[in-house]
């Protein structure tokens, strides 16, 4: 994935549903329940991003 | 020693003028890099005021939060997402618009960005004045006003960039090549940083 416009605004948009969905189980539950939901959506996209990082890390090495 | 030194000198002098040129990566531009750069340290900034944020919700832990008998209007709010948040879709839009090189469109996109920005800019100045506190109100009132004025500065800022690229594109500049359209480019990732932010500012603040 190359660091453009179109990159970003693909982030606004995973941004904005995991929002929409902390919203809805804030709603549904409590704001604690809304809260721990964003955390746990927080280090699952942590977890993603390190991943991905540790890949494209072993392509460029490969490369090398 | 001297002489070669001198000879050097004067053979660099006869085809260069001026420092020598700065690297650069073949990997991404400069231009983006430095938003890039800028952008990470922005999320820094922000995530201290989060910090500060959270330490007085969760370790002060007053007994309700918003203190009573404060209100925060959360409907108006989430109207004013839905426009912040829509135009991050008109500036892709702009953009996508320049790579086919529909000018047209790129026009288009921006006025359409820069009048929600300002709508969001302008709802978000109304809801201070008729809020009913100010930061001078308790810790809350401080926070609430440092981490929305916080994001509202950088609105600010977002449209000051987003009215220079709407004047170049209006005189023709940008091309549909990807170093001809960098100035809307580098805007364009400015704003939808300045949109994430708001997004995780209104959950934070007005709904959990």
């Amino acid at each position: 994935m190359k660091f453009n416009e179109a990159a970003v605004f693909k982030w606004v948009v995973i941004v904005g549903v995991a929002a929409a969905l902390v919203i809805v189980v804030t709603l549904l539950m409590r704001p604690l329940a809304g809260a721990l939901f964003g955390l746990v959506l927080v280090i699952a996209g942590c977890v993603y991003g390190y991943r991905w990082t540790s890949q494209k890390r072993h392509e460029l090495a490969a490369k090398k | 020693m001297e002489s070669a030194t001198v000879s050097v000198g004067h053979g660099h002098a006869d085809h260069h003028h001026g420092p020598p040129e700065a690297n650069q990566s073949s990997r991404i531009d400069r231009q983006t890099l430095g938003i890039l750069l800028f952008i990470v340290s922005e999320v820094m900034l922000f995530g201290a005021f989060f910090a500060s944020y959270f330490f007085l919700r969760v370790v002060v832990d007053p007994a309700s939060w918003p203190p009573e008998p404060y209100e925060l209007p959360v409907a108006v709010a989430g109207m004013n997402t839905a426009i912040l948040v829509s135009s991050s879709f008109t500036i892709h839009y702009a953009l996508e618009s320049i790579r086919r090189g529909n000018r047209a469109g790129l026009k288009l996109g921006l006025v359409a960005t820069w009048l929600l920005g300002a709508t969001f800019l302008f709802i978000q100045i109304n809801e201070y004045v008729h809020l009913g506190f100010s930061a001078r109100d308790l810790s809350f009132g401080s926070i609430f006003y440092s981490l929305t004025g916080l994001h509202g500065a950088h609105v600010f800022v977002g449209l000051l960039l987003l009215s220079f690229a709407t004047i170049r594109a209006f005189r023709g500049h940008f091309g549909p090549k990807a170093e001809d359209h960098l100035g809307v480019e580098v805007p364009g990732i400015y704003w939808h940083f300045v949109d994430i932010m708001w997004i995780i500012v209104y959950v934070t603040v007005y709904i959990l």
